[in-house]
């Protein structure tokens, strides 16, 4: 519990952040960011804000230590501070004990900034505890969700008092904040964040929480934000979350060239971030390196998981499952990765069991849901599956792989027209996706609205085809209409791409295209062209047979027609792609 | 192997994936309001002779307060003590037993309930509502843990003091902020003052969900408030919630259960009051999404029952288009639906997709009837009534604008009639009353018509719930009050028009679906009233508005509109192109109307003769479709050319004919021009002789026509009656009548503004 609320802090002496905020952060003073980081370090240490230390030591230890003179002096002991200091260690004690509200109690007296937030904080976590401890004991099902954290109003009542009094220092501004954002008051949470953080710029959480809290762009660029090196850090982490992926990656490179380059949290950060625009290759290798750094290391694995199983890479993805499991098997991740596992070797009850598990363990773990999801399609189980969307959408209704998994669901179900809701929604979501629009290509298609159909495919195909597979069908719906320049023009694009991208996929398809343009080249008298697609469809076993007649009608009708039949058979020309007597016909005319 | 991994990670919430909104059985459990209801029983049986009439008000007081939303206790103290105060005081007692007591006193309380086991001859025995709840009740707080029975309990001081404070005891008292707050009191008492203040300000502004009055509805209470709201919604909006306060509703529900789908439902049907598809299209998808869960859940094999579900999606889906008039859309889903129930052989559901089929067709304006038919033929096979009837509803109707004979029509409504009453489909007894008196006003019978009117209105309704209820406002009301304010409006009663717009109005607020209906009644008396009186500037902003409710009739207007102020070319044009498009489609009555406006325009130009074979066209058209009122008023048009053409015999021949059914049934206007143009007939065939009788008669007509006119206060054909009058008594000699006469005459002409179209040139 409290864990994932991700609280981190703790306060700080007034001289101690005029030092950490006033000083110049400069990317070049490597030596200056490692000081500021043990001391904040120790700082969050005292207040029990787990997560930033362990952000701020992972960043910390991916710096050159600094020689013994460097190091910075401990923090500057208060005459308050020595008064609490009995009071407060005991409490510290408790509170590392999570005997919150026995910490609380003795820490009641105390006047420190130190010991303050640490009252607040062991307040604040007393009651969640208690509402966690309350959801499994409430009286009723419907009742759940009415269970409250019963402290936050008093702890804002108080924390407000004191904030509009000027006596709070970063460490109480974010926790302030904090108690802000449960109680749903976001626009008040963002602004004492953004105080909490120009008043203790160093302190991770804080920037954390606004992260979470920060929707759009235009939000992001309203906020003042404090001039620091952390400020870099939080940008480039803002921007992977607001789907910015291009320019995330150019602020993590500049924070490696910066001299972060060991920064495990860093190369993960771009790992994933390689994953967001589907760059597998780079997003592997990333996580690889990573695991080698790192190997005990469970955070993030079920993203790595999630790319092994898109490259059916089955060893790497069993090893990685067993080495997760002898770490901690009552995790989140791990679950996911075994789901992941079982999914691919096409076990999906237990896949769909472990991703369950790794439900009960978090039940907001928005990827379990939606994997599930998947899990049940494949087991042909389609109301369950729906379930589990629901469930994903309900966690979070920007999730576009839920929209899209519920849409196949109903195209599963043979209907088309009901799935197109849920493809519209996911094509929102994702605009430059090509597989919403394909999806959406196709339901259009089974409506017989060709020319949505067509808008839909060529749009897929303009932002990108990740499967290659929207041309073929534009191509294959304009044969339909008789729209035959149209589908010749389509189907050398789609040649020409097949080609040039240099995979050997789908050659079956390719082959079709061959044929239709042999057939099209013929009918419009290009000899040249048609004899040219017949020998190259010649290449391919399911089309061979027509490719030999087409070449044969070729040959009869230029003997008729008494032309020089001598180059048929001559060289073939250097490019494989018969483009050139094709009038560039105007495709943009039926883009969106 | 499985065995062994579904038993160690079983979740209870959870079987083949599946999450049940109500996984332990809890449809109800105890709350300090349950343990006040729970009291108010216990008085009740045990106690003390109550008056009878006391103790009627009190039973009829148990439902409600069982099933309705958990109240503070002042509210509920109030009720009861509205009833009876001896018990509310009772009651009040004994939770101050409770709640100033210990622990063991609410334990006491439960134990000395009368179990409804033991009390067979008490009212509390387990099969009677009563017992029922109590049986609930203990059961559910039998299931408590030692915790939660503390919690309850804690509970219930705070709801008995949070209403009877205490002054010795604080109520909610922390430790941490009493220190505080003696800490501040001793630095400076103003400061506390405006801390007190914020503080206060702070615990009431935006911590919207905390209202302590209103805690979560169990799910029996969920369950009645959503049928409750469904029932109104369809039948009385106005006495349901306001659209924003449902759906404030709602989504609190949903916060608290997000697994409540019914919720979801009724938020749809919500969101379609306001006209907004968004959330409507939305709602229903997650309703349907949700409904295909716990569909599968009643059957394990779950094809059956979920794919059923999934059909009615599609169904439901088309509805929701149609009714926001995306036709090609609703075209697209509906097909879905039909293969769907093709495929797996549900007849039943193919039925719902036929009849929204031939409604599709309908809304889109082309012939349904042979689908309808085959719809009716189907739902009878299938026994379905609702769906029958309803088919053959919309076939009357279709057949009534195709011209189908009266007797057919009326044989089919009676059929139909029967089968509503046998089956008390209450809704399609409104509709057909309401469809009767369409059909009859259609026909021109007026007196019919508003006698059907009134059976529907007198009908007390056959609804269950709200049994006895005179009123519901769906459409079929409307429908009736609309025409009933027509006919009157016809009578020249403008008086009780207005009112019962005013009724209209208040009954379907401008915002709701039937309000349109009403709106265009509105418009076209007015319309009528404007143009009866002259005042044509008063006509025409009506035009623009009649148009945007309905195009047709609209254009219709803006022709009369433009005849009357001569600009005739115009006006042609727009009869001539009208005129087409009622043909397309078949408009009947539209088609006369039309004609005869053009007859009109031919006889401003004298062209009589011309006008003679529209005129006839009209009149075989208007039998053809037995419109009386509209063949009456052709031959009213028809003799009046002929008089113009100089056969006054033939053309008071051909008025008798119409004379009666428009004395009967006839709008006054219409009465009295009918009786002016008599009166005009029989001035011209006597012109030539002396004869005194005639005259007599005609005079006697022209001030049954003067009586009519002045009724309606029709100024313009008022004074031409005057002038006819004195004319007529001057050649009869009667020197004192004709200068009475003469008089009126002079002072209408004088008062209104531009000499009107000539005495002869008009009907």
């Amino acid at each position: 519990f409290g864990l994932s609320s991700g609280l981190t802090g703790i306060h700080v002496q007034y001289t101690l952040v005029l030092i950490l905020s006033t000083k110049p952060c400069e990317f070049g003073d490597l030596v200056q960011i490692k000081k500021q980081l043990i001391s904040v370090i120790s700082l969050c240490k005292e207040r029990g804000l787990v997560h930033s230390v362990k952000w701020a030591s992972e960043l910390a230890f991916a710096l050159d230590p600094l020689p013994k003179n460097e190091l910075p002096p401990p923090a500057i002991f208060t005459e308050e501070d020595c008064q609490d200091l009995d009071a407060f260690g005991l409490a510290k004690s408790y509170f590392d004990l999570k005997e919150y509200d026995r910490a609380a109690y003795f820490l009641r007296g105390c006047r420190s900034q130190k010991a303050y937030f640490l009252y607040m904080y062991s307040r604040y976590l007393s009651g969640e505890k208690k509402k966690d401890d309350e959801t499994v004991d409430s009286l009723g099902p419907l009742e759940k969700g009415q269970v409250r954290n019963e402290a936050l109003r008093e702890l804002r009542v108080e924390l407000s008092k004191k904030h509009s009094a000027g006596e709070l220092d970063g460490f109480a501004l974010y926790l302030y904040g904090v108690v802000l954002r449960k109680l749903d008051l976001l626009k008040e949470a963002v602004d004492v964040f953004v105080e909490a953080t120009h008043a203790l710029p160093l302190h991770w959480g804080a920037w954390l929480e606004l992260c979470n809290l920060i929707t759009n762009i235009e939000m992001l660029k309203a906020l003042s934000l404090p001039d620091c090196w952390i400020k870099d850090f939080f940008m480039a982490h803002m921007y992977t979350e607001l789907q910015m992926i291009k320019e995330a990656l150019q602020k993590y490179q500049s924070l490696i060239e910066a001299g972060f380059s060991k920064s495990t949290y860093i190369i993960s950060q771009i790992a994933v971030a390689y994953h967001n625009i589907r760059d597998i290759d780079q997003a592997l290798a990333l996580f690889n390196e990573l695991r080698e750094q790192d190997p005990f290391r469970i955070e993030n694995m079920d993203t790595f998981s999630n790319l092994l199983y898109v490259r059916s890479m089955k060893p790497e993805l069993s090893y990685l499952a067993h080495n997760l499991v002898e770490i901690d098997k009552y995790r989140v991740e791990t679950c996911c990765v075994i789901g992941n596992y079982y999914s691919l070797r096409s076990q999906h009850e237990k896949a769909a069991l472990y991703f369950q598990r790794a439900l009960k363990l978090n039940p907001r773990c928005l990827g379990a849901w939606t994997l599930m999801g998947h899990e049940y399609m494949e087991m042909k189980n389609t109301s369950a599956a729906i379930q589990a969307y629901r469930h994903a959408i309900e966690v979070n209704k920007r999730d576009y792989r839920a929209w899209y998994g519920l849409g196949q669901t109903y195209e599963i179900l043979k209907m088309p027209f009901y799935c197109l809701y849920y493809y519209r929604k996911a094509h929102q979501l994702r605009p430059n996706d090509s597989r919403m629009l394909v999806a959406l290509g196709e339901s259009y298609e089974k409506l017989s609205q060709q020319v949505e159909a067509k808008k839909c495919y060529w749009r897929a195909y303009s932002v990108g085809d990740v499967e290659r597979m929207a041309l073929l069908k534009l191509a294959k719906l304009h044969e339909q209409l008789n729209e035959s320049d149209d589908a010749a023009q389509c189907y050398i694009i789609y040649i020409q791409d097949i080609f040039s991208c240099g995979e050997q996929l789908e050659h079956a398809e390719v082959s079709t295209a061959l044929r239709y343009l042999g057939q099209y080249y013929f009918k419009n008298k290009h000899y040249d062209e048609a004899s040219l697609c017949a020998q190259r469809c010649c290449d391919y076993n399911d089309a061979r047979e027509e490719g030999k007649a087409l070449l044969r009608q070729i040959s009869q009708v230029r003997d008729q027609t008494e032309t020089s039949s001598t180059d048929l058979f001559g060289p073939l020309s250097s490019n494989n792609t018969p483009v050139r007597r094709v009038s560039p016909l105007d495709l943009s005319s039926f883009t969106p | 192997m499985a065995s062994v991994h579904e038993s160690l990670y079983f979740n209870p919430m959870m079987t083949n994936g599946v999450v049940h909104a109500n996984v332990f059985g809890i449809k109800d459990w105890v709350t300090p309001y349950k343990i006040s209801v729970l009291a108010l029983l216990y008085e009740m049986t045990t106690s003390k002779p109550i008056a009878l009439q006391e103790r009627r008000r009190l039973n009829k007081l148990i439902l409600p307060l069982q099933q309705g939303p958990d109240l503070t206790l002042g509210q509920f103290l109030k009720t009861v003590g509205e009833c009876c105060p001896q018990t509310a005081y009772a009651v009040k007692l004994r939770l101050h037993e409770m709640a100033d007591g210990e622990l063991k006193d609410m334990e006491y309380f439960f134990a000395t309930l009368p179990t409804p086991f033991r009390a067979i001859d008490s009212e509390a025995y387990k099969t009677s509502v009563v017992g029922l709840f109590m049986r609930h009740m203990l059961l559910a707080y039998n299931k408590l843990s030692f915790s939660q029975v503390y919690k309850l309990y804690k509970a219930l001081q705070q709801y008995y003091h949070s209403q009877f404070a205490q002054p010795g005891v604080s109520p909610v008292g922390i430790p941490g902020l009493a220190a505080d707050n003696t800490d501040m009191d001793l630095t400076s008492t103003e400061d506390t003052m405006g801390e007190r203040m914020e503080k206060d300000e702070l615990d009431t502004t935006p911590l919207h969900e905390s209202d302590l009055s209103r805690g979560p509805l169990s799910q029996k209470q969920a369950e009645y408030f959503l049928a409750r709201q469904a029932y109104l919604l369809k039948n009385d909006e106005n006495k349901a919630l306001k659209p924003a306060a449902l759906q404030d509703e709602l989504n609190n529900m949903l916060k608290f259960n997000p697994d409540f789908a019914e919720a979801h439902y009724l938020s749809y049907l919500n969101s379609m009051r306001v006209q907004d598809i968004f959330i409507s299209t939305h709602s229903l998808l997650h309703y349907f999404d949700r409904l295909i869960l716990s569909g599968s859940e009643g059957k394990s094999n779950g094809d059956e029952g979920y794919g059923r579900s999934l059909r009615y999606a599609a169904l439901n889906l088309a509805a929701l288009h149609c009714r926001f008039g995306h036709y090609q859309q609703a075209d697209l889903a509906l097909q879905e639906a039909i293969r769907i129930a093709q495929e797996s052989n549900d007849h039943v559901c193919l039925q719902h997709c036929l009849s929204w089929l031939y409604t599709l067709e309908q809304m889109k304006g082309s012939d349904s009837s042979v689908l309808t038919e085959d719809s009716v033929k189907m739902a009878a096979h299938f026994c379905l009534p609702y769906l029958a009837s309803l088919g053959i509803q919309s076939l009357v109707q279709q057949g009534a604008v195709q011209g189908k004979t009266a007797h057919e029509l009326m044989d089919a409504m009676k059929e139909t009639d029967i089968l509503h009453w046998k089956h008390s489909l209450s809704e399609l007894i409104d509709i057909s009353l309401a469809q009767t008196t369409s059909i009859w006003r259609m026909y021109g019978k007026s007196t019919m018509a508003q006698q059907q009117a009134q059976l529907l209105l007198n009908m007390s309704s056959l609804e269950q719930v709200n049994f006895g209820v005179h009123q519901n406002n769906t459409e079929a009301f409307a429908v009736i009050l609309c025409h009933l304010a027509e006919l009157h409006a016809e009578q020249g009663l403008y008086g009780a028009v207005s009112e019962i717009l005013k009724h209209l109005k208040d009954q379907f607020p401008p915002h709701t679906q039937h309000a349109k209906l009403w709106m265009l009644c509105d418009l076209k008396i007015q319309f009528d009233r404007a143009m009866n009186d002259g005042k044509y500037h008063l006509a025409e902003p009506h035009v623009t508005a009649i148009a945007a409710l309905n195009k047709t009739e609209g254009l219709y207007r803006k022709a009369l509109v433009l005849k009357a102020l001569n600009r005739t070319t115009e006006a042609y044009s727009i009869l001539q192109r009208l005129q087409l498009y009622c043909e397309k489609t078949k408009y009947t009555e539209m088609i006369i109307r039309v004609m005869l406006a053009t007859a009109e325009l031919h006889w401003e130009s004298s062209g009589f003769a011309t006008a003679l074979p529209l005129l006839l066209q009209a009149l075989s058209l208007a039998r053809q479709h037995h419109l009386q009122a509209l063949a009456s008023e052709t031959i009213l048009h028809l003799a009046f050319t002929q008089l113009m053409l100089g056969v006054p015999d033939q053309a008071l021949g051909v008025l008798h004919e119409a004379m009666e059914p428009v004395l009967a049934h006839g709008a006054v206007m219409d009465k009295g021009r009918a009786l002016l143009l008599a009166a005009r007939c029989q001035v011209t065939i006597a012109g030539a002789q002396v004869k005194t009788n005639p005259h007599e008669k005609s005079a006697q007509t022209l001030g049954e026509a003067a009586a009519y006119f002045s009724m309606l206060d029709c100024k313009e054909r008022l004074r031409d009656v005057h002038y006819l009058q004195a004319r007529l008594h001057h050649t009869l000699g009667q020197t004192a009548e004709r200068n009475k006469c003469a008089m009126l005459f002079r002072l209408l002409d004088q008062e209104l503004p531009a000499p009107g179209a000539a005495v002869a040139m008009r009907l």
